[in-house]
């Protein structure tokens, strides 16, 4: 008798004969990735008057379990331009290494200048169009910051349908709507960024990183933060969300056991 | 060239009766023309330089370099055809690209070597193409450290497979010379390109299988035997190309890299100074005469 | 029927190492008209000769622009030309498409540069008839290469090429030193007069035989022709009869 996990439930072949196989088949089309897998949460970025701040946590999710937990998700590309990444993170590895080729091979000739920011959100947002036209997408949010052609603060998104999207700050995930309202109070237009100092810039996107930890359940405490401007970039890996108040649990209602 | 009108060197991939593949030796004909190039294997990096030869006023100064980066932490420098070289040089950025789409990781300077002899080999199999007319010296600095995996973002478990060995010395400083044949050797030191024999006897002087000689000494040195080797009299004016790749915690942190324009002018005017040395020992003995 | 055997093909190495060959596609570039270019600090300036078949037909095309920063000047086979500039054209597209960033101009040589090379290496194919200087601006200011149907590229500060350009080439490397400093005006002027330079002497420059391209920081690449080089044709054979230092004997022919 065949014992093998496939014959399983089926018709004996020494009672009925050989089952068609074809029927084990569940013929269906060509599937792609249909969600992501292990996934990194919120980038919040915004401007200042020299550069740009961007930061994002150390958390790998699998689920809602905190998978990994010093998980580098801001990629420096050279000494003018960041990358955070939200979204999938085997198809950040995969982003990585594309932008490793990239820079191996921009750096052929030290005569030439490198790829400013503008150039790579360009080239970011092709490959993301590209992929989501094969209905292959690489399941990611992008922030590109850095400087720009003019040396001028330059911060842009690309999604994993080929979005695009600039704006003074930006936020992806859960950031787009908790963090994204807290930065366009201080940073309304493009014309408020040049009222922005680089200290301003960074106090704001660490108060945006905490509002984040209090309510995102994906996200952790420690995070990277990276400063970019003319001097080049500033990128701390292993920062970690100080003076927090968890008083405001206490007034929360309607969740968990509490009785009333 | 007793060869010659036999018909057996007309076409590449042909063995002559006593077993010489004559478009091959014509090959290196076109090395031996060239400006000499060389590479110097120090005790903490390589050194690569190139005699350019100024071919025309018109040309821009300081432009126009030779001296070719592949990966990260390779140099390539040839001689003789110039567009040949090119092709080369593209052939060895592509392997190194693909060794790290398969493997995650730089490719090692021998892997490199390896497969770039293989590749001009090929050149010297079929009658419908000619073999490279280059000779090209690949130096490269294969990281001593443990590096991340291309794509790493994270430091991953602390225990289980995958560990090193401890005690064992990884990477280094290395060296090889291809010739149009697809025949490569590892050296301490090598030179090719018009002034070959001239270089290759200084180089044997340094000692270099010592390994005592340090990259900055590697750099000056390389700087006089471009000189030694080049011929004022007859020879056109040239340029000095100097390209190097040291450890990580070394001056070009793994990366080859021009020499810095600083340095360069130092070595080259202790190029010069040496070669006056000569000029003036001659002169004084002419006038003790 | 050949010279020697050692020429029928670009995959026969001579004994001396030669590819004859390509060397005879080298020639091929001597006998297309002349074109000079020169560079300054902040402007490339191409000038070409143009010829036309027969009196009533129309001018060659010598100079191409290929994207708003750069253009190219050719001496040789126009089709060969061709087939390269529309090679560079979609190169530098593309460049502008992925990165939205003007290609580099030594970016575009070299990959020119490799394309000619393969067929100088696979039998079958021949040597490009053609030589291209390749100039105007990029990230890194004003640039001019030269391309030589070998696939040698060299970057260069002024040069000509095509027939009797060496004279072209003597008059550049006598003002070399002057170049650098030059406004565009002035950079037009050496051009056309190095131009002037291989001219045999029964011909002179007209509206109708030359061309002008010119790219600069903040300025497109832009082709002028007829009527718009006039006033430059005039003001450039007027100065030497005010003694400038060399033509001027080919001057006193003209007028």
């Amino acid at each position: 008798m065949n014992h093998l996990p496939q014959a399983w439930g089926r018709p004996r072949d020494d009672v009925y004969g050989a089952y068609d196989p074809s029927h084990f088949q569940n013929a269906a089309p060509n599937q792609h990735t249909q969600s992501p897998i292990v996934t990194g949460t919120s980038v919040v970025a915004a401007k200042f008057k020299d550069g740009v701040v961007i930061a994002a946590d150390n958390l790998a999710s699998y689920g809602s379990l905190a998978r990994f937990t010093d998980v580098k998700r801001l990629r420096k590309f050279n000494d003018e331009v960041v990358v955070g990444f939200g979204g999938d993170v085997s198809d950040m590895q995969y982003l990585d290494r594309l932008l490793n080729s990239l820079d191996i091979r921009e750096n052929y000739s030290n005569t030439e200048s490198s790829l400013n920011a503008k150039n790579l959100h360009t080239y970011l947002s092709k490959v993301m169009y590209k992929r989501r036209s094969d209905f292959n997408p690489l399941w990611n949010h992008l922030l590109i910051a850095g400087l720009d052609g003019d040396a001028k603060p330059f911060l842009a998104s690309a999604d994993l349908l080929g979005t695009t999207f600039s704006s003074p700050t930006l936020a992806t995930g859960f950031g787009a709507h908790l963090a994204q309202p807290i930065m366009r109070r201080t940073i309304p237009d493009e014309a408020a960024v040049q009222n922005v100092s680089k200290d301003d810039a960074i106090s704001l996107v660490k108060e945006c990183m905490k509002v984040l930890f209090y309510r995102d359940a994906r996200s952790m405490d420690k995070y990277s933060i990276a400063i970019i401007t003319k001097a080049g970039v500033e990128l701390t890996e292993d920062e970690r969300l100080e003076n927090q108040s968890w008083a405001f649990a206490e007034s929360i209602r309607g969740y968990g056991t509490q009785v009333n | 060239m007793t060869s010659i009108g036999t018909g057996y060197d007309l076409s590449n991939s042909v063995f002559s009766p006593d077993g010489r593949n004559f478009q091959v030796e014509y090959a290196v004909k076109a090395v031996e023309n060239g400006g000499t190039a060389i590479g110097i294997r120090c005790k903490d990096g390589v050194v690569l330089a190139l005699e350019k030869l100024i071919t025309s006023k018109l040309l821009k100064p300081g432009a126009n370099k030779r001296i070719a980066t592949v990966d990260r932490n390779m140099g390539v420098v040839s001689s003789g055809l110039l567009p040949d070289g090119r092709h080369f040089v593209s052939r060895a950025r592509d392997e190194a690209a693909q060794w790290r789409q398969l493997y995650k990781a730089p490719i090692p300077t021998s892997a490199l070597a390896n497969r770039m002899g293989s590749y001009v080999q090929m050149y010297t199999l079929y009658s419908s193409v000619r073999p490279f007319g280059v000779t090209a010296i690949v130096g490269g600095w294969d990281s001593e450290a443990e590096l991340p995996v291309d794509g790493q973002v994270g430091s991953g478990p602390k225990v289980g497979s995958g560990g090193k060995k401890g005690g064992v010395k990884h990477g280094g400083p290395f060296l090889y010379m291809i010739e149009p044949s697809g025949l490569y050797w590892g050296y301490y030191g090598a030179a090719t390109g018009k002034g070959r024999q001239i270089a290759k006897s200084e180089l044997e002087k340094l000692n270099l299988s010592d390994g005592t000689l340090s990259l900055e000494e590697g750099v000056k040195e390389a700087a006089r035997i471009i000189y030694v080797a080049h011929d004022d009299n007859k020879d056109k004016d040239f340029e000095l190309e100097m390209t190097w790749v040291s450890s990580l915690d070394g001056p070009t942190k793994g990366r080859h890299e021009d020499v810095p324009k600083e340095l360069r002018e130092e070595a080259e005017r202790l190029a010069k100074k040496s070669l006056e040395g000569d000029d003036e020992d001659e002169d004084e003995g002419k006038m003790e005469e | 029927m050949f010279r020697n055997n050692y020429d029928n093909d670009s995959v026969t190495f001579s004994p001396q190492g030669r590819i004859f060959q390509v060397e005879y596609a080298s020639e091929a570039v001597k006998q297309g008209s002349v074109v000079v270019g020169i560079v300054s600090k902040t402007h490339a300036v191409l000038a070409a000769i143009k010829r036309n078949a027969e009196e009533l037909s129309s001018y060659q095309k010598k100079i191409i622009p290929i994207d708003s920063h750069y253009g190219i000047a050719l001496a040789g086979l126009a089709s060969d030309a061709r087939v390269l500039s529309n090679f560079m054209k979609q190169q530098s597209l593309a460049s502008r498409l992925t990165y939205d960033r003007a290609i580099p101009l030594s970016e575009i040589t070299l990959r020119i540069a490799d394309r000619a090379q393969t067929n100088t290496q696979q039998y079958g194919k021949r040597p490009y008839g053609v030589g291209l200087l390749i100039a105007g601006v990029d990230s890194k200011g004003p640039h001019l290469f030269e391309f030589q149907p070998s696939g040698v590229t060299q970057e260069m500060v002024a040069c000509g090429i095509g027939a009797r350009s060496q004279m072209a080439r003597t008059y550049l490397e006598r003002h070399l030193d002057s170049f650098g400093g030059c406004g565009r005006e002035e950079l037009i002027k050496h051009a056309l007069r190095a131009l002037k330079e291989s001219l045999s002497q029964d011909k002179e420059l007209t509206v109708d035989n030359t061309s002008v391209g010119i790219g600069g920081i903040g300025e497109n690449f832009a082709l002028y022709e007829g009527q718009d080089i006039a006033e430059w044709l005039d003001a450039t054979f007027e100065n030497r009869e005010g003694g400038d230092d060399e033509g001027g004997d080919a001057m006193e022919t003209d007028s």
